[in-house]
């Protein structure tokens, strides 16, 4: 919890136990697995791609589900705003309960709360980048000149000014997927939905759009369920990881909570590769010691401090550094051993 | 009925081959104990199971004859439809013979500029002139009014259709073997009903035209629709877009291009059918063919056939020129040519960047709109063309028939004995198998043996029951003359099409010079081959079966070519590396990679050998198509009708076992 204050609003989305099963009676499959009356084995060619999956997302909120492909990840967000019907479970949206919503209802939430941006971009090849842009607004009904600025608005934002009258096939990849961007944001959603939106890319590029996420991330403060099988990049842009497998969440927690703590190997093998310098905060490693005055003679750190940014002063000043809160006082210390401790793979 | 239905307990494939050649001995001996204990006479179907429908039948066609002014069924059904249809009909030829000829040249050549530039628009031209120096303007415009007007009709039955049945499944499994059977089923089979339903004139050879071309439409819109990009749908779906929104708004304009090849599909379909249309009145160039064909007149059925071949090409490109339309073209890089500038241009200059992007990118269409406009307005105010000129002739007539009766009054010591010698040694003896030394039930188990090695019991079972029902309307003797005729033609063609076809595949050179001739043989319709093809061998089976022959040749070529072509080269390479002769790689590597692609051509062979059998019909080829020719011709309804019944549950059954056979292989 280092990046967000701690809030006590009620959480902006809920999944309380989610099921998926794909196949021809997913319902009765899902009733005999309930009761336990059936063998895992005897599936007749169901397919389950969520299992029973629960998390909750607070306002403001990065997301991250982080699997490899097949583990169900993909089907658990097209479940939230429905694209995919779920076949079980509870899916809160601000205490709303999506699943039982009227089509009427859903459609309003897809028209004004939730946007989604997909792996492959979902760009409507036809139209022009200034209609696929203003797409939301045009099915929810706004005037074609209305819906057009704020497009152009939205274009500005994510950096396309001047490509409003291209189609999307004349675009890069990387700018392809921004127009998808500013398409979720220009319904202006609470909630915004990604389903790997940037594995298509090249590593540069995908780099270039992680930062820029993050920037817009910063200024408009959306909840966002971001989807990727990169640990890179969910360390990079989540406030939560959640690890799936099999359908299946492994383990949820903050980025640091993963890498010093990783529940099982699974788990550990994606943190092994993860650069703890990076994801490791002094908080981690320090020594704690009661509320003292700070010395001024030598730097201090705050406990947000990533691992990588307090090497190069220990090697200036020694250790220990001390570690400040807020209103200036010594929390605690930080010595080489601990921060080489940390840093080394276990 | 996809694969095989029937799975043995057995997996060892040894097992599998013996019960197979079990079944094979054990039917070849049923067959043999058949032929030699069933009593001499009669091997004929039983007459006295005949289901008798033909009196019903024509007491029906009595009935229609006599109420068809005054009962509802007609007052406001069939009769309203007919009338509308024949007004659009009205319109579209209106629309072609107002104008002087001159405005249609420029049209067409417009068209064709707009469509692929220079040389397409010189033949589009050239094609319609060559039609006016021949004397049949006004038969190629009927033609073409006729076309327009059907594809009018498929697109607007055809698009829905294929709309909804890209929405449920359901019904796409529901609709496709209707479309199937509207493919195979020959289109002698519809005609009686059709004309019965809507009368004689126009409008019954639009709807048989129509049955026969509607389902590419409907086919490749369906196909389009679910083609389209899911993830694009996704999109649409999850920003609240009602269904009927994502299916204007994204599925409809992202199936356009399938759509468009279904329209160009349809159009060749339908040229398909222009001169078989005019047996029940369609006029125009099939017409024209008709009347050369019962005069003889190699002439004047070669010029009509020229200009249907032109007309085929011409709207073949124009349609074809619609599907390559990029619609999501960014302004700019249309072509430039003598179309681009002028009037749109100028607006264009004059308009905002938002706004001039449609004459942009539009505006060689709309300076030919206004090219044309101006050339009817100065028609209408000072040429006045009217009609093309009488006295502008060129014949081909007079040098093609003195070539055809110097053949047919020279060349007698070649066609005589040819035409004797396919009658004494293979259309009689195997028509006298099936009819004389082999009683019916033998014709059955053959049959139903047959259907169970391709494709299972269901099929056996089915096809068992299609020929009995054969037998019960009445049409065993000329359903087995048909089918002595249409076994015989497709072995003749598939002996020659198989070494063609892998001659062609081998040898990049024979292919180009194989290539126009199988062009022309596929676009000219098999009425005008015909008619030299009688000439030279005189009325009776031998021409039908040649004209069958040279009408299936060129789809079995062209498959088993694309067959072996399509082997993948890095098998063919492997092959090689290891040493094998051509002719090996040949026989181990590329024929039995090929096989299915072979079956697909005999299959095609099969279907199209049939649509012809009953066309030789008309020449005095004996069996179901002189029996639905005469049912058409002397209005006999319900001896039509049971020929036609025969005619398409043979076609059923044939298609059905090649199918499976062609689907059995790996």
């Amino acid at each position: 919890m280092n990046r967000i204050t701690p809030n006590m609003m009620p959480p902006k989305i809920v999944c309380r136990d989610v099921w998926k099963i794909f196949g021809r009676a997913p319902r009765r499959i899902f009733k005999a697995l309930a009761s336990e009356s059936m063998q895992h084995e005897s599936m007749e060619g169901h397919i389950i791609a969520v299992r029973g999956v629960s998390f909750e997302v607070r306002t403001g909120e990065t997301f991250v589900v982080m699997g490899l492909s097949g583990s169900g990840k993909s089907t658990l967000i097209r479940c939230i705003s429905r694209i995919t019907e779920p076949t079980h479970g509870e899916i809160l949206v601000d205490g709303q309960d999506v699943l039982r919503m009227r089509p009427l209802e859903l459609r309003e939430l897809r028209r004004k709360r939730v946007s989604m941006v997909f792996q492959h971009f979902g760009l409507f090849p036809h139209r022009r980048v200034i209609d696929n842009v203003a797409y939301g607004l045009e099915v929810r009904g706004v005037p074609r000149p209305k819906r057009r600025e704020r497009a152009t608005e939205v274009l500005a934002l994510v950096g396309l000014e001047g490509w409003e009258y291209h189609f999307p096939r004349q675009l890069s990849g990387g700018m392809q997927q921004r127009v998808g961007l500013a398409r979720a944001l220009a319904v202006d959603p609470d909630i915004l939905l990604f389903d790997e939106p940037f594995s298509a890319l090249d590593p540069l590029i995908r780099h270039d759009m992680q930062g820029e996420l993050q920037r817009l991330q910063a200024t408009l403060q959306k909840t966002s369920i971001f989807i990727t099988h990169d640990f890179t990049e969910a360390l990079k842009l989540g406030d939560k990881i959640a690890v799936m497998r099999h359908g299946q969440i492994v383990q949820v927690g903050t980025p640091q909570e993963l890498v010093i703590n990783p529940i099982n190997d699974y788990v550990g093998a994606f943190v092994r590769d993860a650069p703890r310098g990076r994801v490791l905060t002094a908080q981690a490693v320090m020594v704690s010691c009661p509320l003292t005055p700070t010395s001024t003679d030598r730097p201090t750190i705050s406990a947000q401090t990533y691992l990588d940014d307090l090497l190069p002063l220990m090697a200036a000043y020694g250790d220990p550094v001390a570690v400040t809160d807020d209103d200036g006082l010594t929390i605690g210390h930080v010595d080489r051993a601990g921060v080489l401790k940390a840093l080394i793979r276990e | 009925m996809t694969t095989r239905s029937h799975s043995l307990p057995f997996a060892q494939p040894n097992f599998r081959l013996f019960l197979q050649a079990l079944i094979w001995v054990g039917t070849a001996f049923g067959i043999g104990l058949l032929a030699t204990t069933w009593p001499a006479v009669p091997r004929d179907f039983p007459e006295a199971w005949n289901l008798g429908l033909r009196d019903p039948l024509d007491a029906f066609q009595r009935w229609v004859v006599a109420n068809r002014a005054s009962h509802p069924v007609f007052a406001f059904g069939f009769t309203p439809l007919s009338s509308w249809i024949d007004h659009a009909l009205r319109f579209f030829e209106q629309a072609l013979l107002r104008p002087g000829w001159p405005a249609l040249l420029l049209l067409f050549a417009l068209l064709g500029y707009l469509a692929a530039g220079v040389r397409l628009s010189l033949f589009c031209a050239g094609s319609l002139l060559l039609a006016g120096l021949f004397g049949l303007w006004e038969p190629t415009m009927q033609t073409l009014a006729l076309m327009l007007a059907t594809l009018l009709l498929a697109i607007l039955i055809g698009v829905p259709l294929g709309m909804a049945a890209a929405a449920s499944d359901r019904l796409d499994r529901l609709m496709r073997p209707v479309l199937d059977a509207m493919q195979t089923i020959p289109a002698f089979v519809y005609l009686v009903p059709v004309m019965l339903l809507f009368g004689i004139a126009r409008v019954p050879a639009v709807i048989a035209t129509l049955i026969y071309a509607l389902p590419p439409m409907i086919r490749l819109t369906n196909l389009g629709i679910r083609q389209s990009n899911q993830a694009a749908v996704e999109a649409a779906q999850s920003f609240g877009a009602t269904r009927w929104q994502i299916l204007r708004g994204v599925q409809l304009p992202l199936a356009l291009p399938s759509i468009l090849m279904g329209v160009n599909q349809t159009i060749m379909m339908a040229l398909g059918m222009v001169v078989i249309a005019a047996m029940i009145g369609a006029g125009g160039l099939g017409r024209e063919v008709l009347i050369a064909l019962q005069r003889l007149n190699v002439g004047r059925a070669l010029e009509a056939g020229l200009i249907i071949v032109c007309v085929a090409m011409l709207l073949d490109r124009l349609s074809a020129a619609l599907t390559r339309i990029d619609f999501a073209a960014p302004a700019g890089t249309q072509r430039q040519d003598l179309l681009s500038g002028w009037v749109a241009g100028a607006v264009a200059a004059r308009l905002s960047t938002e706004r001039a992007y449609y004459f942009q990118a539009y505006g060689r269409l709309i300076n030919a709109t206004l090219l044309f406009l101006a050339f009817l307005l100065l028609d209408a105010l000072i040429f006045q063309f009217g009609n093309f000129p009488e006295t502008w002739r060129l014949g081909l007539r007079e040098p093609a028939n003195a070539v055809v009766i110097w053949a047919r009054d020279n060349l007698y010591f070649v066609t005589g004995p040819l035409s004797d010698g396919i009658v004494i040694y293979l259309l009689n003896p195997s028509r006298d198998l099936l009819l004389n030394h082999l009683p019916w039930p033998a014709i059955i188990l053959a049959v139903a043996a047959l259907a169970y090695t391709s494709g299972g019991l269901r099929l056996a079972l089915g096809s068992a029951t299609g020929m009995a029902l054969i037998g019960l309307l009445g049409m065993w003797t000329p359903a087995m003359e048909t089918l002595s005729q249409v076994i015989l033609m497709v072995l003749l063609t598939v002996a020659i099409a198989v070494p063609l076809g892998l001659l062609a595949a081998q040898s990049p050179r024979f292919s180009a010079v194989l290539r126009p001739i199988l062009d022309l043989l596929q676009t000219i319709p098999a009425f005008v081959y015909l008619v030299p093809v009688i000439m030279l061998f005189n009325i009776g089976r031998v021409p039908g079966l040649i004209a069958a022959v040279l009408y299936a040749l060129p789809p079995g070529i062209r498959l088993i070519q694309l067959g072996i072509e399509t082997v993948p080269s890095v098998t063919v390479e492997a092959a090689e590396s290891f040493g094998s002769s051509r002719w090996q790689t040949l026989i181990k590597v590329q024929i039995p990679q090929a096989l299915p692609s072979i079956m697909l051509a005999i299959n095609q062979i099969i279907v199209m050998v049939l649509a012809m059998v009953i066309i030789a019909g008309l020449v005095g080829g004996a069996g179901l198509g002189i029996e639905a020719v005469r049912g058409l011709a002397r209005s006999e309804t319900g001896r039509g009708i049971e020929a036609g019944l025969a005619i398409m549950i043979l076609a059923i059954i044939l298609d059905r076992i090649t199918q499976a056979w062609a689907k059995s292989k790996p």
